[in-house]
């Protein structure tokens, strides 16, 4: 009995376990001096457990009692999770231990963040909902300030840990209405009462506030405000970090939620996540033009995409879900390598991130800039990059869910949205006056950029079987 | 050859001349044509299928469940656009060989070219719309680094931007049309849409899906209003101009408006919108191309101006509108082509293209001056050139357009049109070529090579020839292009011949011809009046636009991301609250099923003194201690009202826990101003205070409704009420919750308890080791300290009571189980009898008497409580199961025993430890080296040397 459940939550066990013993070990032994192997250590073994839940799970399988799902979708999400973090971590670990702020902590963090998303979404009920946001939501504030001897990193932090209190509140006062009606925190007994036309108010009421809650995880506006700061004020690889992973795990709650729990009920939330969904894109399109800084820049551009891939949720149905986690899929991947570029940028040995420093890249770095360019493209959905692909998912999913208005609103914001992308390819091919920022950085960061950039066309092509994947994982939420 | 390779020829071969401009600019240059020609060799092999009615599909399916499909097909309107590319690009790679310098990276060149020119023929041959939408961006990609060749002019980087934003967003815009066709129609591919007039024109969505997918073919079409990218690409090399901007790119626009003409075309919407823009296009061209001094500028306006009047024969929305757009096309691909190339070498000789700095070069370029004259012939509309033949044939069939009930709208522009395009053409020619020799030339102007030369000759000659043998030539495929066009069906009467009698398009020719040549000869007025009216200059809205875009962004994010905390609440807040009404909106509220209780004076004075007292908090904040005694009064109206609603329990938890974070809190207020400045303006105070008397109303609402209603499922109480005693051996349910009920949750919380207790003692030891130890040790107090610290009277007072207050925590621990009280709450007493003595006698003093670590403490508690629930297993029943039985004690009477008891004991350690752990903690931030002493009741004689209160830095 315990077996059965435990053996279906292994790999979280597994990470948990790992973490805390490597908190252990590297406490007494070697402390900040072995962050760096632990990194990569952290890394492999996520990306050891990706493998295992990618080849190992069929089917889907319950454990305590419903509260914890292993399913298509989750696999789905978590092997999209463990990997983004995993390279993401990879990634900055030369970054943060040139300029001495590589604690030990770190990997150690991001791997009980990867366990919360995991938890997520497999999250069967409304409390292991809660758990595992909150031990992913923990995890994240404290990465954000992990600059503490930076003014703007703690304060970026505090504002997140402050707003994210706020949005966990609302979160936990939507899930009790949800129990108090539903008199289950399971989703499988919320969906038997949670029918369009006979909800009670304190039900649609706790609908609404666990919607509230979850789009500030996934920042969506206006529950986005937090964003631009984190990203502005953490160290760039944790932003990297904030801008792939934790979206995935979000918006597979987000998705698991509404789906499993709320499924009946379509017609009472679409239109909240179209609302949401249309600030979403508009705001960060519209935000973004006027950002100097390109990690403020990455911030609204997370924004909007998480804008596109809520068109996906919002169409609720199947082909939406799928078209969802593809362009989350797919999203993760163009953030890891626009995110290696951003980590490269540096001169004189520090950090660079005001895009007026990108002039004339592209007489400098060739390879590189054509791989941005190939990046900027792609986010900005220009086809035939496989950005477009993304977007051409979740708008189809829209038209045929009928939501002609959001999609139509949604190429306007891409419209606008492209421009601010273009800008940054305009710049390091046309830029007028000579910027002087270098790209070095370690051979890591030039694999992540150029196979990234190498994706987006492969993709074009062949998508390595991942839109199947997507559709067998969706079809397993949507039924 | 299979029309995949003639798709995919130009891509693969746009590798080669990028490799091969190591082996000389000859190697790079024949592999950009020995590419192209194999394209057009397999286009051309399968002309006698095409022109025998064929259509020729080659299918792949590539992303199926995207409905993307990889599906090409050849009718007549793709031959005749794939033979214009490939065609005219061979002869534009052959000229632009000879045209661009030794300086310019040729090999990158050819690249681009070859990379257009496959997105180009994907275009025409595609049958699915979404690729089609793929190849059109590739366009917009691939011409924007064409454009933008020569990074070393500003105005090609200007140019490359402006073109890349309106032509990709126009594209942008067109998906969202693409995907609505594609969702009335079922399919994304053209050759099932095509079949679907009916359904499509009967849809709703009919009309937002012909917006966008126009918007995407004005924007590459250069149509009025976004007309304006177009003259200013044209910094790029003339090759480029010549190809991208006459020949190809801006015809992809005119392209899918002929392909969708099936569907979209024949609804009064299609004619007004598409007739409407073409005809205002075509006559503002033509004005505007009069004026430009600047002779690709001049030829730029004058494209702008034909590819409205296709536009406009197009929206016509007949057959014969249609066939002639068709011809059009045709003939203004060969004479602008040949013009531009023209122009071109003019620049290339004479190195300026500025019009008033040119003149009298008949004599010196003779060969470039026949070629001119023809092609410039053509354009103004003069027989025997091709020109003539369209244009008559489009004059002829405004004169039979209705434009809104007016007979003379339409052929009125279109004349005026004609006009300016029969003077531009001749000025074209008259002030660059007649005219006297000038000695001022930039350059030194002569013919060039053949290599410049051939291209535009071949183009002349067609000119030449279709307009002759007009029928013989072009008939064939203008009929079969046409055909396509039109969908089938009977072709209308029309026939290709330059004398039709003497109809009305006739006599507008030659008012057209002679008006020209009139307005012409009076060009330097004319032009003196153009340049002192006022107009708006393109450029200089799309600058503002765009200037405006920045600023509403900038406006945006700095109105919405101020950094203030504050205001990020205040939306969220703000938009939660509009959640929630909508909620309630959509939600169905059933009456009441609960009636409200009779309301009692003594609890409602409670509630009135709770509301003023958290009021009272919300006024007077600034004032930190008033604030903190009022959050007191709070705590204790709150615990009352537990007491009130049967809770003992928690009313008894609630008082302890209040007095534990009062002092805590106080002890905070030791490192705080006395007074919390103001830092927000009064109208944000009142906007937040507005959010704020919204949002508690409706919580406040919002539970008033749910209390008045039962909930869905029966409260879990009555289970509690039915089994604490029998299965707990307790009559305090609140407590056999905690210690058996729910005994793993509590276990789990000690241990929380203690870890954050720990957390608070490390974060403390970090901050007293680092800098800040320095500056909490000199810190001076604001205020003057009393110089009593430990008040004789509170010293004596707490050492009375700390036996008392120890006792009364060792009975309500064992009245616990059964009475309300328990381990927790025994807990929080021990602990405050313990605080006491912290603040009466002095940390020093209280620390000296310690005996046991608190960290010891809370381990043993939590050890206490584990060791109990393993007890269980020693009994084979799981972890946490409690037994209780009855002790017979005779001096006493009977005495319950539980191991419940033990594992509150657990928690009552855990909780002693615990809350004084963190309060030791905190207090030692506090501690300077001049308030300890040895004695708790000293008095600090060194008071008076206090310094006043500092002045504010």
């Amino acid at each position: 009995m315990i077996q059965a459940d435990l053996s279906i939550v292994l790999p979280e066990i597994v990470l948990a376990l790992y973490a805390m013993v490597a908190l252990l070990a590297a406490v007494y032994t070697g402390k900040d001096k072995l962050a760096s192997t632990l990194v990569w250590v952290t890394g492999g073994l996520m990306v050891a457990l990706a493998v295992w839940i990618a080849t190992g799970g069929n089917g889907s399988q319950e454990a305590f009692g419903g509260m914890f799902v292993d399913d298509g979708f989750s696999r789905f999400a978590k092997v999209v999770i463990l990997v983004a973090a995993a390279a993401v971590m990879i990634m900055g670990q030369d970054y943060m231990s040139r300029r001495g702020m590589l604690p030990f902590e770190y990997p150690i963090l991001i791997a009980l963040s990867a366990v919360g998303m995991m938890v997520m979404v497999s999250a069967g009920d409304l409390m292991a909902l809660y758990m595992g946001l909150e031990l992913q939501s923990l995890a994240l504030y404290v990465v954000a300030s992990l600059r503490r001897d930076s003014v703007k990193s703690t304060e970026a932090g505090l504002k997140y840990f402050v707003l994210g209190a706020l949005s966990s509140g609302l979160l936990l006062y939507g899930a009790s209405l949800v129990y108090g009606f539903a008199g289950t925190t399971k989703f499988a007994g919320i969906i038997q009462v949670a029918e369009h036309g006979h909800m009670s108010l304190g039900m649609l009421f706790g609908l609404v506030f666990l919607i509230s809650g979850m789009a500030f995880k996934v920042s969506a506006v206006p529950f986005h405000m937090w964003t631009p700061d984190v990203y502005e004020g953490s160290p760039t690889p944790v932003t990297a970090f904030f801008a792939t992973a934790p979206k995935v795990a979000a918006m597979g709650l987000f998705a698991r939620v509404l789906h499993d729990a709320f499924g009946g009920a379509i017609v009472d939330w679409q239109q909240v996540i179209v609302v949401l969904s249309v600030l979403s894109m508009f705001l960060g399109a519209v935000a973004a033009i006027g950002q100097r800084d390109i990690k403020r820049l990455m911030a609204f551009s997370s924004i909007a995409h998480m804008g596109y891939a809520l068109i996906g949720l919002a169409a609720g149905t199947e082909a939406g879900v799928s078209a969802m986690l593809v362009y989350l899929a797919i999203y993760v991947t163009m953030n890891v390598g626009t995110f290696s570029f951003i980590l490269m940028l540096e001169k004189d040995g520090k950090p660079v991130t005001d895009i007026d420093a990108l002039n004339q890249f592209a007489s400098r770095e060739p390879g590189k800039a054509l791989a941005v360019l190939v990046l900027m493209f792609s986010l900005a959905g220009v086809p035939p990059m496989l950005g477009f692909f993304a977007k051409l998912g979740v708008w189809q999913a829209g038209v045929d869910a009928g939501l002609m208005g959001l999609v139509i609103a949604s190429a306007v914001a891409s419209v606008i949205g492209a421009f601010y992308y273009l800008r940054i390819v305009f710049y390091m091919y046309f830029g007028a006056s000579e910027g002087e920022v270098e790209a070095k950085g370690s051979p890591v960061l030039t694999l992540g950029l150029m196979a990234s950039a190498a994706l987006m066309l492969i993709g074009v092509v062949y998508q390595f079987g991942i839109d199947g994947a997507a559709a067998a994982a969706a079809a397993t939420l949507v039924n | 050859m299979s029309l995949f390779l003639i798709a995919a020829l130009p891509f693969l071969g746009a590798v080669f001349p990028a490799l091969l401009i190591r082996a000389g600019r000859n190697a790079s240059a024949s592999a950009a044509g020995l590419t192209t020609f194999l394209a057009f060799a397999g286009l051309l092999l399968h002309a006698p299928a095409v022109f025998s009615g064929e259509v020729i599909t080659a299918r792949f399916d590539w992303l199926p469940g995207l409905g993307l499909n990889a599906n090409f097909f050849l009718d007549g309107l793709g031959f005749l656009f794939a033979t214009l590319i490939l065609g005219i690009g061979l002869l534009i790679i052959l000229y632009a060989r000879f045209y661009l310098s030794r300086e310019d990276p040729m090999g990158q060149f050819y690249t681009y070219l070859l990379l257009f020119q496959g997105a180009m023929v994907g275009i025409v041959l595609s049958d699915n719309i979404l690729l089609l939408l793929i190849f059109w961006e590739l366009t917009s990609l691939s011409s924007f680094l064409l454009i933008g060749y020569w990074k070393h002019l500003p105005e090609g980087r200007q140019g490359a931007r402006m073109a890349l934003t309106i032509t990709g967003s126009g594209g942008l815009a067109m998906i969202g049309g693409m995907l609505i066709l594609g969702h009335i129609a079922g399919s994304y591919d053209l050759s099932v849409i095509l079949q679907n007039k009916d359904l499509i024109q009967a849809s709703p969505l009919y009309l937002p899906a012909l917006i966008l997918i126009l918007i995407g073919c004005f924007t590459k079409s250069a149509q009025f209003p976004f007309h304006f990218w177009l003259p200013h690409a044209m910094a790029a090399p003339t090759p480029v101009s010549a190809y991208l901007h006459s020949a190809t790119m801006v015809k992809a626009g005119l392209f899918l408006m002929a392909r969708m003409w099936p569907v979209l075309a024949g609804t009064p919407e299609w004619f007004y919108i598409v007739a409407t823009t073409g005809l205002v296009t075509m006559a503002l061209g033509a004005v505007i191309a009069l004026f430009k001094d600047d002779l690709k500028g001049l030829l730029a306006f004058s494209t702008v101006s034909h590819l409205g009047l296709i536009t406009m024969l197009l929206g016509f929305g007949t057959k014969l509108a249609a066939v002639i757009a068709v011809f059009h096309i045709i003939n203004h691909a060969t004479f602008k082509a040949a013009l531009f190339m023209s122009a071109g070498i003019v620049d290339h000789e004479a190195h300026t293209r500025d019009i008033k700095r040119l003149g009298g070069l008949r004599h010196l370029m003779p060969v470039t001056f026949t070629i001119a004259l023809v092609a410039a012939l053509s354009m103004a509309g003069i027989p025997p050139f091709n020109g003539f033949l369209s244009k008559e044939m489009m004059l002829e069939e405004t004169v039979h357009t209705v434009w809104a009930g007016s007979h003379y709208f339409v052929p009125g522009l279109a004349l005026i049109a004609a006009l300016f395009s029969a003077a531009y053409s001749f000025r074209f020619i008259v002030h660059v070529f007649f005219g006297p020799k000038r000695d001022d030339y930039p350059g030194h102007p002569h013919d060039p090579g053949a290599g410049l030369w051939l291209a535009p000759a071949a183009l002349i000659t067609l000119v030449i020839l279709i307009g002759l043998f007009s029928a013989k030539l072009a008939g064939p495929l203008v009929a079969v292009a046409a055909g396509a066009v039109i969908g089938g069906g009977e072709l209308p009467y029309y026939s290709l011949k330059l004398w039709h009698g003497f109809t009305p398009a006739l006599y507008m020719s030659i008012v057209a011809v002679a008006g020209g040549a009139l307005l012409l000869a009076a060009h330097g007025p004319v032009m003196r009046a153009w340049n002192a009216a006022p107009r708006p200059e393109a450029k200089v809205i799309f600058d503002a636009v765009m200037e405006a875009l920045a600023r509403l962004a900038k406006g945006i994010t700095d109105g919405l991301h101020n950094g203030a905390i504050t205001r990020y609440g205040a939306i969220m807040v703000a938009f939660t609250l509009a959640l929630g009404w909508y909620a309630y909106e959509s939600g169905t509220t059933g009456p009441a099923t609960r009636a409200l209780q009779a309301i009692e004076p003594i609890p409602a004075l409670g509630w009135l003194s709770l509301v003023l007292a958290t009021l009272m908090i919300v006024a007077r904040h600034r004032n930190r201690l008033l604030a903190l005694i009022l959050v007191g009064v709070v705590g204790l109206v709150v615990s009352m009202s537990f007491n009130y609603l049967s809770a003992p329990d928690l009313a008894l938890t609630q008082l302890s826990v209040e007095v534990v974070t009062i002092v805590l809190m106080l002890l905070a207020l030791n490192f705080m101003p006395k007074e919390t400045p103001v830092e927000t303006p009064a109208l944000t105070r009142l906007r937040d205070g507005a959010i704020a008397v919204v949002a508690g109303i409706g919580s406040g609402g919002l539970i008033y409704a749910l209390m008045m209603r039962d909930f869905a499922a029966p409260p879990i109480s009555e289970f509690h009420l039915a089994n604490s005693y029998k299965g707990g051996g307790g009559t305090n349910v609140v407590n056999v919750i905690l210690v058996d009920f729910r005994g793993f949750d509590t276990f789990g919380e000690i241990i929380v308890l203690g870890i954050a207790a720990m957390v608070i003692y490390a974060l403390t030891e970090a901050v007293l080791g680092s800098r800040v130890r320095a500056y909490l040790l000199n810190r001076k107090p604001d205020l003057p300290q009393a110089g009593d610290a430990h008040p004789m009277m509170m010293v004596v007072a707490t050492r009375v009571m700390m036996p008392l207050a120890l006792m009364i925590a060792a009975y309500i621990f064992f009245r616990g189980h059964n009475l309300p009280g328990g381990g927790f709450i025994a807990g929080l007493i021990a602990a405050i009898a313990v605080i006491m003595q912290y603040m009466a006698s002095g940390f020093s003093w209280t620390s000296e008497r310690q005996r046991f670590y608190y960290h010891g403490i809370i381990g043993s508690g939590v050890l206490i409580a584990a060791a109990t629930g393993i007890g269980a297993w020693f009994n084979d029943l799981p972890f946490l199961t409690s037994a209780f039985g009855y002790l017979h004690w005779p001096p006493l009477n009977e005495f319950e025993w539980a191991t419940a008891a033990l594992f509150d004991l657990g928690v009552f350690l855990a909780v002693v430890g615990a809350v004084l752990l963190a309060l030791e903690s905190l207090s030692r931030f506090a501690w300077q080296p001049g308030i300890s002493s040895e004695h708790a009741m000293d008095i600090n004689p060194a008071r008076d040397d206090e310094p006043k209160k500092e002045n504010e830095v």
